[in-house]
């Protein structure tokens, strides 16, 4: 039988949300063997960066790192790296030493037999030293780190590559709203209003780049209505609320996840990283207006 | 240096959207049951509709679950593979709906989805989409996937 090209699609519960990868323009039997090697590259960045399961890196980091250096995969430094960066380029905005916070806050897991203390978050800055050769090591004891903010990005950008590498042109890899997107065509995705759920803010053309969004959490199993934000601030230990919600345009996931953090953090103050990584973002304000970089390129809905 | 603007969508406008019905088909129960188990010779119903033994020849490959998910405005058909073992093999979503209009708990809505494949795209009030925006969690699909894996530990183990 003559190789046809194919269209396939499909969705896996990963990361703590639904994974969807649409992929074309490949020969059908290559398709379903691409497809299953960038669910793979998810499910290992699951696996590795993941703060519920006890023995990814980070669970072994935030057991061990501050009695002495410990070696993690490339992946889980790549991404500490980057967080490293964000947190000094968004001057302390991104931090993953928020994990004892997000522990209080009941955001994250609790271990019963190391309760956390009221006020233990050290800034990554003073926290985590990256040592090299994928080696990291906690300035002290009360350290916890948590990639939630980022690693998923980075998830999307590892099932990328693997999709191109086995000869994929064309595909679009979307993690419960954090995705990327190449090949020729541009494809259109829907922003929701992070107030509201069941509508829209805007349609936005994707290709070869990342887009991410976060907002406050919603869950359509219960209700239409949106509930708290899930993103902290670092310094007051609390929930956002200066902004509604925020999507960022990047060239990588890992860097369109994380920025999102900080646009919902330091709302228009997010305007030198975001040039810094050449990213567009719009953000809706607490006071309802919708905020744009001028270099925004969002296509308004039009409803008729 | 980066600038913001006021992003000037025309409010009416703007607040006219309503969020389209986002419907996403994956895969049909054929489908996901032979890519869970490529090498299967037959799928026997051990229950209709829900369970089907996989085997090759006479031998048992393992077991294939189709399972529903449902929420006041999303339904989600998904399946478990599981191994002879009692191990999960795959877990994969097959069909997604998500509505604000009260079609989800609607039987003839619903019925429109029923073992279509995943190439028989469906047209729905608009265009299936990518969606971005607010948090979406798999937990409510997860403890579906639990309570699947203690339905066979209880019935086929």
């Amino acid at each position: 039988m003559q190789a046809t090209s194919a269209n396939i699609r499909r969705a896996r519960p990963l990361l703590g949300t639904f994974v969807d990868i649409d992929v074309d323009d490949v020969d059908e039997r290559q398709a379903e063997e691409a497809v299953e090697a960038a669910f793979a590259a998810v499910a290992e960045v699951h696996r590795l960066m993941s703060f519920h399961e006890a023995d990814s890196d980070v669970s072994r980091l935030n057991r061990i790192a501050s009695s002495g250096a410990v070696a993690v995969h490339p992946w889980t430094y790549e991404v500490m790296e980057m967080a490293a960066d964000m947190n000094r380029r968004s001057a302390g905005a991104f931090d993953i030493g928020i994990a004892p916070t997000l522990q209080q806050l009941g955001q994250l897991p609790s271990d019963e037999d190391a309760p956390v203390l009221p006020g233990t978050c050290v800034p990554m800055a003073e926290a985590v030293e990256l040592l090299g050769d994928n080696r990291v090591r906690f300035t002290r004891a009360s350290v916890k780190v948590d990639l939630g903010g980022i690693a998923k990005g980075y998830a999307v950008d590892r099932a990328v590559d693997a999709l191109r590498s086995h000869g994929v042109r064309s595909a679009i890899v979307n993690a419960g709203g954090d995705l990327a997107a190449f090949g020729p065509d541009a494809r259109t995705i829907h922003i929701r209003d992070p107030r509201s759920p069941d509508r829209l803010i805007c349609l936005v053309d994707v290709s070869n780049q990342a887009l991410a969004s976060t907002g406050r959490r919603f869950d359509p199993f219960r209700s239409a209505a949106a509930t708290d934000s899930a993103v902290i601030e670092p310094k007051s230990r609390t929930p956002t609320c200066a902004v509604h919600g925020a999507t960022v345009r990047a060239s990588s996931c890992m860097i369109a996840d994380a920025l999102t953090k900080v646009v919902m953090i330091a709302g228009a103050e997010a305007a030198a990283p975001l040039d810094h990584y050449r990213a567009s973002a719009i953000f809706i304000s607490a006071d309802g207006d919708v905020r744009a970089t001028s270099d925004w390129q969002g296509v308004r809905h039009n409803a008729s | 240096m980066t600038e913001w603007l006021k992003w000037t969508a025309p409010a009416a406008v703007v607040m006219s959207v309503a969020a389209p019905a986002y419907a996403t088909q994956y895969m049909s129960v054929g489908e996901a049951q032979k890519s869970a188990f490529p090498s299967a010779t037959g799928f026997a119903e051990v229950q209709a509709g829900r369970v089907w033994k996989a085997q090759a020849g006479e031998r048992v490959m393992g077991y294939f679950y189709y399972d529903h998910v449902v929420g006041k405005h999303l339904l989600i058909d998904y399946a478990v593979a599981v191994d002879a073992d009692g191990r999960v093999r795959k877990v994969e979503i097959l069909n997604y709906r998500e509505s604000y209009g009260g079609e989800v708990h609607d039987a003839s809505w619903l019925q429109q989805f029923v073992g279509k494949s995943s190439q028989s795209a469906l047209q729905m009030n608009s265009d299936i989409r990518n969606i971005s925006g607010a948090t979406l969690s798999s937990t409510h699909l997860t403890e579906g996937v639990k309570k699947v894996l203690a339905y066979h530990a209880s019935h086929f183990r």
